[in-house]
């Protein structure tokens, strides 16, 4: 299944507001209010794209090590995957 | 989380094809630690505190008070896992950035349930593939 298969089947399951999320209707109206307003703001066509350079940057890892960009580059390309977080 | 786990099917080619892959959210690394735990991954999960990186990117946004609200009343706890009071999110985003630094394939999309297929990044990795040829050329092949 792909991503975006198993994604979609995961809406559908929490969005159902039955077992086990059990999340009710008003809850998804909140979200998708919330997602369409987003998608209307326009920023995700404003964030750097094709072509842009990307900024430099060095982060603690996990364990608190820094892991920078530039040694990463260092040996070849980079994937990098911003996500929201463990929730 | 679905994302994460399904880059990490992929690592093993990300390898292949010479590239590193770094996960980035705005959460404490103890969260990233659990992250990698949860979902088996491989690869560091970096902790943007403050987000600073995904500012740079130009992926912050901050929730409105009535998702903020909803998201309280499930105990997701942003300002916790973020250590900030403001509750503020990246967009979700995928790059894939050459050595010279320059972004070679974007995907950042307002609803965090479409997500491009690592198919997709893989084939953005093989389109970097033919310059790392040409730096270092192989000899010919006589027939």
């Amino acid at each position: 299944m792909t991503l975006q298969a198993r994604l979609d089947a995961f809406k559908a399951s929490f969005e159902s507001g039955a077992p086990p999320f059990n999340v009710p209707r008003s809850a998804i109206e909140i979200m998708h209010r919330a997602t369409k307003e987003l998608r209307r703001s326009g920023q995700a066509e404003r964030a750097l794209g094709m072509g842009a350079r990307a900024p430099a940057f060095a982060l603690p890892n996990q364990d608190g090590k820094i892991i920078s960009a530039e040694d990463l580059l260092a040996s070849g390309p980079l994937v990098i995957s911003f996500f929201r977080g463990h929730w | 989380m679905m994302e994460l786990e399904a880059l990490q099917a992929v690592l093993p080619q990300i390898r292949d094809l010479g590239a590193s892959l770094v996960a980035i959210s705005p959460q404490r690394p103890t969260y990233g630690r659990a992250v990698r735990r949860r979902a088996a991954l491989e690869f560091d999960v970096l902790s943007d505190e403050g987000l600073k990186v995904a500012k740079a990117f130009g992926l912050v946004f901050t929730l409105p008070s009535y998702l903020e609200e909803l998201y309280r009343s499930f105990g997701k706890t942003l300002d916790k896992y973020h250590g900030e009071p403001a509750y503020r999110l990246p967009l979700p985003a995928r790059y894939v950035v050459d050595r010279r630094r320059q972004i070679r394939g974007a995907d950042v999309n307002a609803d965090y349930t479409v997500r491009p297929d690592p198919e997709e990044t893989l084939a953005h990795l093989r389109g970097l593939l033919p310059n790392a040829e040409r730096e270092r050329p192989k000899p010919t092949m006589r027939m």
